[in-house]
């Protein structure tokens, strides 16, 4: 071999393993979560961005930030972990990041004022809840683009799959009832009234004409047969059978339940009465009160973890603890003073929550074995929830 | 190094070469596109623009003259027109290269559209129009289809303007950070060798969109959290007499009203610290003024001092101690209000209005006075109690009039029960020499969440080495057996046993009716039985109306 052929040999390997090299860097670059479920995402209200933390070194691994004046409601990941989604309450948009790169890859317009949002169980469609547009956007998760915006609904809130996808069920915070939606055409089917307005309202103008505080979220039982609904005017929980869409029964709680937040053994909900600053807890084997304990003001969440309750008070800067066995309290943990505790989500094995502080733009980890606490500051601004792939307590506001 | 010199050389290379394949097609393409049939354009003066010919003609085939056929270009809305000659043709000559709606308008209707014809430069492109009925139709429809288009693009710019209506200035808000301050006296985040950490308060500005009402909430709960709270607590009570047994010189068949009115403010001066202040007025008769009796027949009667009058009955602050686990409240207090607090039978305004079953009796204490009342509570279940206050207003030292309570109390739910609450208390009191001790328990248990049991019990020591007892059960109705969901309703027995002889039994019913969230109502009937030491027995059937209104 020549010399001349030599150095060109050699000079073509080395400049293709380079390019090689070259590739695989920008590859690995690119990549910034490999596994879905190690991250805890944060959807920072007044920064407006979604920040992401890893759950095992505590250290915020990156953040997309969505655009000026978007302010994010809630996040959460497609159930096959492909996409992260939340919906920019002051942008009128839903945004969709790319898991893996953490890339903004999509902008959908949806109708005003995205909050709440649910993905079906194969991850095919994505249920943005718009409560000033009285409407669901529905976006499809293949293309990408928003397919349809489902009208007829009342301030709807949260939305609810049932474990097949055929039907997801809307609470609607402006009305006493819950919207049963068939998944396959994307239609309001179905309203299923949860408890009727009591005679004396009409002597209550006050109360009943000003603001009507409805149904948040209808919750389900374990294996996804029942629904459970609580009204906040009314008082009441409404359980519903997803075979026949009825209320089968209605179980009266304390005063303005904020909503309903079923134990992750699928024993207990548990409803946040605002307007006695109680908590009732359901027994969902008899579908009756099973105790109704004293608790806190302002009341955003409720996350179970190592057989406990803990109920977050958003302005006294408490989480109320409930021994899910015996039934009783077990004590307060104070988060700090003059702050204010927004929602949790808690991890795949019940063990620690993740609470969003948003005072101090922080996020607190609750231990639940001895309710330790450790703080992860400077998250993003105004820390507004937090959400973990698989966790049972993914929820918002 | 060598790949950083190698790349680029084959990017450029590859670009080079895409770009010699596309000027080669660029150059290709005019002559594949020339169209055989028909003349080609004045290069010089039609700008490279297109064109669109053809007939217009009716459905037998006829020419249709002097008829106009529009075309609009979808993208910028720009609109060309040409009338058709005797022989029905037309000729839109120099048309923009791009996408054109074409319309003929027949009788004011649009008898013909086509969507979408696309003008290349330099080519005129061949539309015979035929005005029949299925293009009348065709045309219809897509008039349609547009319109329905124009209507969400004006809804979507609605949706736009009114989310857009929001205020997008910054927000300013205050925090208490813990910084790190050197010994120069410069501040740092981070601690920094030789700093120490020091608390300071730092502004922020966030760039959050709110709407106008939401301002306009922040800024009246702003002012509400500042500002003095008041309330109003006013009732008036109608109760009528009959006796049912005893003496006839005793009063019967007498009617009696007692309207009470209570004014509170409130207002939060420091952290966790809270003032009130309680101005009651009463006025009018109770039964309790005429009807001897060991128990009020009234439970309003204890707040009467002098009728028509205001008094000062409660001024005291509140402050929250270690973590808000305990509780002082000092000033001016009724210390009987922060014991026994029993769920199902503790308030006159809602509940029973007879003492015997608002209050245990053997708690002693009329007037209210200066004291303390301390409040453990780790919200564990757990509740330990404690409070002293003066209990004679005559006296001339605390020392002279001392009356304390202490209070151990636990909520649990026992036996698949819902909750209950068990509390066991102990009363001293110096101002009297005759009771000085006494003992009590209170327990409220809910049997579902509909029934509720309640049960007190209290005796105290007599220096004649005799004790007094009383005694009193019932059941309470919260989510059942009601008219209306928040209604309220109750039935109780109490008895006292004094060791001077007197006896007392009484049982009363109530039903509250929640009118409004403000508004009450509620009947009531009680009978008691009195039983003086060495006297006639004697008893009163009493129905009675309250209305009740809270704001």
């Amino acid at each position: 071999m020549s010399n001349a052929v030599r150095r060109i040999v050699i000079g073509t390997f080395i400049a293709a393993a380079a390019a090689a090299l070259a590739g695989a860097g920008l590859e690995a670059q690119s990549v910034k979560i490999t596994d879905p479920t190690s991250v805890v995402m944060i959807v920072n209200r007044d920064s407006n961005d979604i920040g992401f933390m890893d759950i095992k070194s505590r250290k915020m691994i990156g953040s997309v930030f969505l655009g000026n004046n978007v302010n994010p409601h809630m996040v959460m990941m497609s159930p096959d972990g492909r996409y992260v989604v939340t919906g920019g309450t002051r942008a009128n948009k839903a945004f969709i990041i790319d898991t893996r790169t953490l890339q903004l890859v999509k902008v959908i317009p949806t109708d005003i004022a995205p909050e709440h949002l649910a993905f079906s169980p194969d991850s095919r469609w994505y249920y943005q809840g718009n409560p000033d547009g009285d409407s669901i956007s529905v976006i499809d998760m293949q293309s990408l683009s928003r397919i349809k915006t489902i009208p007829g609904f009342a301030e709807p809130l949260n939305v609810t799959f049932t474990p097949d996808g055929s039907k997801a069920y809307v609470g609607n915070y402006g009305a006493h009832w819950v919207g049963v939606i068939d998944v396959r055409r994307h239609e309001l089917l179905k309203k299923i009234q949860i408890g009727q307005i009591p005679g004396v309202a009409k002597l209550d103008p006050s109360k009943y004409l000003g603001e009507i505080k409805g149904i948040n979220i209808a919750a389900p039982s374990i294996d996804g047969r029942y629904l459970y609904a609580a009204d906040s005017d009314l008082a009441v929980v409404g359980v519903i059978d997803t075979r026949e869409d009825k209320v089968i029964k209605t179980i009266r709680v304390g005063r303005d339940p904020w909503r309903i937040y079923m134990s992750h053994d699928g024993k207990y909900g548990i409803t946040a009465n605002n307007g006695d600053e109680t908590i009732t807890i359901i027994d969902t084997r008899s579908n009756s009160v099973a105790a109704t304990l004293e608790a806190g003001p302002a009341m955003t969440g409720v996350n179970f973890a190592g057989g406990k309750a803990y109920v977050i008070s958003s302005t006294s800067g408490f989480v109320y603890v409930y021994d899910m066995s015996s039934l009783k309290p077990a004590g307060r943990i104070r988060i700090g003073t003059n702050v204010q505790l927004e929602t949790a989500t808690t991890d795949a094995q019940d063990r620690k929550i993740y609470l969003a502080e948003s005072t101090n733009h922080e996020v607190v980890i609750i231990d639940s074995r001895d309710n330790s606490l450790e703080r992860v500051k400077n998250v993003g601004l105004f820390p507004w929830g937090t959400h973990i792939m698989d966790s049972k307590d993914n929820y918002c506001h | 190094m060598q790949s950083r010199t190698y790349r680029p050389a084959i990017a450029v290379a590859v670009v080079s070469m895409l770009a010699g394949c596309a000027s080669a097609a660029a150059a290709q393409a005019p002559a594949a596109q020339a169209p055989a049939t028909q003349a080609p354009m004045n290069m010089a003066t039609m700008d490279h623009r297109g064109g669109i010919r053809g007939t217009v003609r009716g459905a037998n085939g006829t020419p249709v003259a002097d008829t106009a056929v529009t075309a609009v270009n979808t993208v910028n809305g720009a609109r060309f027109e040409a009338m058709t000659d005797a022989q029905g043709a037309y000729a839109l000559g120099a048309l923009p290269v791009g996408s054109y709606n074409v319309t003929v308008l027949s009788a004011g209707l649009t008898a013909f559209r086509r969507q979408g014809v696309e003008i290349t430069a330099d080519q005129s492109t061949q539309l015979d129009i035929t005005l029949d009925a299925a293009s009348a139709a065709q045309a219809a429809d897509a008039e349609r289809q547009e319109l329905l288009q124009q209507l969400a693009d004006l809804k979507q710019r609605v949706a736009d303007l009114e989310s857009n209506t929001v205020l997008s200035e910054p927000e300013t808000r205050v925090r208490r950070v813990e910084v790190f301050v050197d010994a120069s006296g410069n501040e740092h985040d981070e601690q920094v060798p030789g700093s120490k950490p020091a608390v300071t308060y730092r502004r922020e500005r966030v760039y959050r969109r709110q709407t106008i009402s939401e301002k306009i909430e922040e800024a009246l709960a702003d002012a509400e959290e500042h500002s003095v709270g008041i309330g109003v607590d006013a009732a008036i009570t109608t109760q009528f007499a009959k006796r049912t047994k005893g003496d006839t010189s005793l009063v019967d068949k007498r009617a009696y009203a007692l309207a009470s009115a209570d004014l509170f403010f409130t207002a939060g001066i420091a952290q966790h610290t809270v003032f009130f202040a309680d101005i009651v007025a009463l006025s009018g008769a109770p039964p309790d003024a005429e009807i001897p009796r060991l128990t009020l027949l009234n439970g309003y009667t204890a707040r009467l001092v002098r009728q028509n009058e205001l008094n000062l009955r409660e001024v005291w602050l509140r402050t929250e101690l270690f973590g808000q686990r305990l509780a002082l409240t000092t000033g001016r207090l009724d210390l009987t209000n922060y014991f026994d607090r029993n769920a199902l039978s503790n308030d006159e305004s809602t509940q029973f209005l007879s003492d015997a079953l608002v209050n245990n009796q053997m708690l002693g204490l009329s007037s209210n006075g200066t004291g303390v009342a301390a409040e453990f509570d780790p919200k564990n279940g757990f509740r330990l109690k404690f409070g002293l206050q003066q209990s004679n207003t005559d006296a001339t030292s605390l020392s002279d009039s001392m009356y304390t309570l202490s209070e151990a109390g636990y909520t649990f739910t026992p036996f698949a029960l819902p909750e209950g609450t068990y509390r066991v208390w102990l009363r001293t009191d110096n101002t009297s020499a005759a009771t000085r001790k006494a003992v009590g328990l209170s327990v409220d248990q809910k049997l579902t969440n509909a029934v509720g049991l309640f049960a007190r019990y209290g005796t105290q020591d007599l220096d004649d080495d005799g004790r007094d007892h009383y005694f009193s059960a019932g059941l309470g109705f919260q989510h059942g057996f009601i008219f209306n969901p928040q209604d309220t309703w109750g039935v109780g027995f109490a008895r006292m046993k004094m060791q001077s002889g007197d006896r007392e039994t009484l049982v009363e019913g109530y039903y509250n009716l929640l009118l409004t969230e403000r508004l009450r109502m509620s009947f009531h009937l009680s009978h008691v039985l009195e039983t003086p030491a060495g006297g006639e027995q004697f008893g009163y059937l009493l129905p009675g109306v309250r209305l009740q209104a809270a704001f």
